[in-house]
């Protein structure tokens, strides 16, 4: 199977833009052939290469599939227009990287789903392979076709196009559908039906098509019902209980390009104590379970020794949470001081503490600084349950400032449940205060001159979280919030950037979206959507004609607020955050009262029903 | 001494690693390979690896050069079995050696080009393109682009074979600092010349590196 595209294929590599994209020669990349018995993984990204390869879920999962000799993985990522036009003109279909073969003669393809703006190269990855865009459509010379990564918990959208998805961490449950494919192929009359009867019964793995949903006449979901035996009533996600003996691949890949995150990352725990009431990940990804300092720096010493990265990084939804981070940062300095490795430790908290470890690890570059304090007033913090104060952060500034430090990047969030005006004015006031710690610094203290930057997101209401009942802003308010930001900030000291807010819109209408929405993507791909997160591509008025060309209105998903009686799309997936807990947290958002963190008082939010990780400390 | 010539070759898929990639790929074989290598002072110290000479992408090469600052007394048998250990494949370590030339004074570089296209059907033949005294090209170069003489480039042509579907070609070229061309600009102005054919493929490959010392040609090493 090998080379069948290579003469045309190395023709149009000539004439690409980046050719390292496509080649897949990197090293540590795993090239193996397909055998009589074997079964062929397609682990399909639907971004560039650059963004595909920064992330490590991908490659864990690629590695460990290899590890098994019954079993192929190969990557896919999407190609950027210019490679996709010399594709069509020459006749080739969507490849993988490692041995060129043709996605749709792979025996699965798995898409990760890591954010919703990349379900429209989903979809158009699936035309490029000339697999069918329906799973009803496809036959038995079509591979299946499964979702897996955040944007799994709700694949609504994608569930007339995918034939299952995977719910969770995917260490175990991949092996498992392997083996299952295996003992389907060996069955007498194995059909396509079989094998999703088959799987439906692993825990984690979700079959859209083995569910009927009913609708109201107001257009909301009446009920959503398993249609046979198979098929679990609530599928629920599955964890990986033990990090520190679950496979790591020691041998990953490195790209010749520069990708995104070009280094070693370094996972030190999953899940996130915090429990920021917009934030997905710190709810789905529940219970924290942390890796031990003995195995990350094992990990982190045979990584260097089998790539030669000069960068490490930690990565967490919040490193200062790590429980033993002084011991392991000392550990991992002892490994990367003598190898000169840059050690950096992203997501840390506003304290003490970590500008201590910061001084430590960045001994020569004090260039920028970034807190994410995600609303400018105490009140609305309070809200999202984002535990930063005010005088941590002006205390920190200080700190940061005294130490060398002149810019600091700020991010926020517009458009939160109960956000007024003076909350968005808010800030501009934080901004400023945190500028004024500058001026406070003796003279001869500020020799560069002090730069703040302001980013603003809008907010995405987001399933699984407690404000998933909550409407999001519209798009005028979002804009005219942005403008009043915009007007008050008066110093040339602050900068200011903001998100398109047509973008947050589709965000929250597929992050909430119902199996309707499947459609509307098929429609969008036709009229050329693609790539919708770069802003050289992305078109509204393509996915408004979309939702038209549907007789759907995005509002209803985007603008609604929803009662809490009401059957939720995801109604029948399993985080193991249980409903109840989110509506207490809605109700306590709606006062003002903050929660505490796993680590100080359970809240009892249900994921200690798996039965590990920081429930049981 | 401490500085350490490496010849080695960039072939197959290696051929679309660009420069920057390239360093970094040398960079991160000599850390996994544990190789003494020496590091520049200052805030942030990188490895001593310089390039003799650059290769466009999409060119194969058995003769590249790179230089780097090992600890004295390195062993060249240890470099180049390092390297060679490490190496992602396509690339290849032919041999270790201390620097006899300097890369500022490469002159010229031999490529051998095969192209596959329809032939038969253009009036001109490929011979004759490198026969002119005269084509003028648009030059690209940091500098801006400039109009010059195609030909004062061409130090040497042999076309080795020519049929309706393949031309074989041996060029020198001029190379290094002072005076260069890539050999894409020459191969794009042979197609244009023999315009309406469009090349199907162009294998080029590098062969070899000269440098001139004293109104002499030497090959680099
Ligand atoms: S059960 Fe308690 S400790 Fe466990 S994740 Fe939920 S809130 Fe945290």
């Amino acid at each position: 199977m090998r080379g069948k595209y290579d003469e045309k294929l190395e023709k149009i590599l000539c004439e690409v833009q980046k050719p390292a994209r496509y080649t897949g020669n990197e090293l540590n990349s795993v090239h193996k052939e397909k055998t009589d018995g074997m079964v062929s993984f397609a682990f399909a990204f639907p971004d560039l290469y650059e963004i595909g390869m920064s992330h490590l879920g991908m490659k864990i999962l690629y590695h460990m599939l290899n590890e098994r000799s019954d079993t192929v993985c190969e990557r896919v990522f999407a190609p950027w227009s210019d490679m996709e036009q010399l594709m069509q003109d020459n006749d080739i279909p969507l490849f993988s990287l490692e041995s060129k073969t043709s996605v749709r003669e792979f025996d699965i393809v798995g898409f990760t789903l890591q954010y919703e703006m990349s379900y429209s190269n989903v979809v158009n990855m699936l035309a490029l392979s000339r697999i069918p865009l329906r799973s009803r459509e496809r036959g038995d010379s079509d591979p299946f076709v499964c979702v897996g990564g955040p944007c799994a918990y709700n694949c609504e959208p994608l569930a007339d196009i995918i034939d299952f998805a995977v719910l969770g961490e995917g260490e175990e449950v991949n092996g498992e559908l392997i083996d299952a494919y295996k003992e389907w192929r060996a069955e007498e009359k194995p059909t396509r039906e079989s094998y999703l009867e088959r799987i439906a019964r692993i825990e984690g793995v979700y079959v859209p098509s083995f569910y009927d949903v009913e609708y109201n006449a107001d257009n909301t979901v009446k009920s959503i019902t398993p249609n046979r035996g198979c098929a679990p009533a609530k599928i629920r996600k599955r964890i990986i209980g033990d990090l520190d003996n679950v496979f790591f691949p020691e041998k990953l890949i490195v790209p010749f390009m520069d990708i995104v995150h070009d280094r070693i990352m370094l996972e030190i725990f999953r899940g996130c104590i915090r429990g920021c009431r917009f934030c997905q990940a710190g709810y789905i990804y529940r219970p924290v379970r942390e890796k031990s300092v003995d195995r990350l720096c094992e990990i982190a010493a045979n990584s260097i020794a089998a790539t030669g990265y000069e960068e490490m990084s930690i990565s967490s939804l919040s490193t200062s949470d790590y429980t033993k981070l002084g011991a392991l940062v000392d550990g991992l300095l002892d490994i990367t001081e003598k190898k000169r490795i840059n050690l950096s430790l992203p997501s840390l908290r506003v304290d003490n503490f970590s500008m201590e470890l910061m001084e430590k690890v960045q001994k020569v570059k004090k260039s920028g600084l970034t807190f994410a304090p995600e609303a400018g007033t105490q009140r609305l913090r309070d809200v999202i349950n984002k535990n930063v104060r005010e005088e941590d952060l002006v205390r920190t500034a200080g700190i940061a400032f005294d130490g060398g430090y002149n810019h600091i990047k700020l991010y926020f969030m517009i458009g939160l449940p109960t956000e007024t005006y003076d909350d968005v004015a808010g800030i501009n006031d934080l901004a400023r205060k945190v500028v004024d710690v500058y001026y406070t610094l003796p003279k001869e203290r500020r020799k560069r001159g002090v730069s703040i930057t302001v980013s603003t997101s809008s907010f995405v209401p987001k399933p699984f979280t407690p404000f998933q009942w909550e409407p999001q802003d519209r798009m005028e308010t979002l804009v005219d919030k942005q403008k009043f930001l915009k007007e008050k900030i008066t110093t040339k000291t602050i900068s200011y950037n903001w998100h398109q807010s047509e973008v947050s819109f589709l965000e929250a209408v597929f992050a909430k979206g119902d199996r309707r929405l499947g459609e509307v993507l098929i429609s969008a791909h036709e009229k050329g959507c693609k790539f919708d997160g770069w802003n050289e591509y992305f078109s509204y008025e393509k996915w408004m004609a979309a939702f038209e060309e549907n007789n759907i209105d995005p509002e209803f998903y985007a603008y609604r607020k929803i009662p809490y009686d009401e059957v939720l799309p995801w109604e029948h997936i399993d985080v193991g955050v249980t409903k109840k807990f989110l509506i207490k947290e809605h109700e306590r958002a709606m006062e003002g009262v903050t929660t505490p963190s796993c680590r100080e008082n359970c809240a009892g939010c249900g994921a200690a029903s798996f039965g590990g990780g920081v429930c049981f400390e | 001494m401490s500085k350490y010539r490496i010849k080695f070759s960039k072939t197959g898929m290696g051929k679309f690693i660009s420069h920057l990639d390239l360093l970094r790929a040398f960079n991160r074989t000599v850390t996994r390979a544990e190789l003494p290598v020496r590091y520049t002072q200052g805030f942030n110290p990188h490895q001593i690896v310089t390039f003799a000479l650059p290769l466009s992408v999409g060119v194969e090469s058995e003769t590249e050069f790179v230089d780097i600052d090992f600890e004295d007394g390195t062993s060249f048998d240890k470099i180049l079995n390092g390297l060679n250990e490490n190496f992602p494949e396509d690339l290849y370590a032919i041999s270790v050696s201390e620097p006899v030339f300097k890369a500022k004074d490469i002159f010229s570089a031999e490529y051998s080009v095969s192209i596959d296209a329809d032939f038969g059907r253009s009036e001109k033949k490929v011979s004759d393109f490198f026969a002119q005294n005269e084509y003028i090209v648009l030059k690209k170069s940091k500098k801006g682009e400039k109009e010059v003489n195609l030909m004062d480039f061409i130090y040497e042509a042999d076309v080795l074979k020519e049929n309706d579907n393949r031309a074989d070609i041996r060029l020198v070229l001029a190379a290094g600092g002072e005076k260069n061309i890539k050999p894409d600009l020459v191969l794009g102005s042979l197609e244009s010349y023999l315009t309406p054919i469009k090349f199907d493929l162009t294998h080029i490959r590098r062969t070899n590196i000269f440098c001139k010392i004293q109104e002499k040609v030497e090959i680099f090493c």
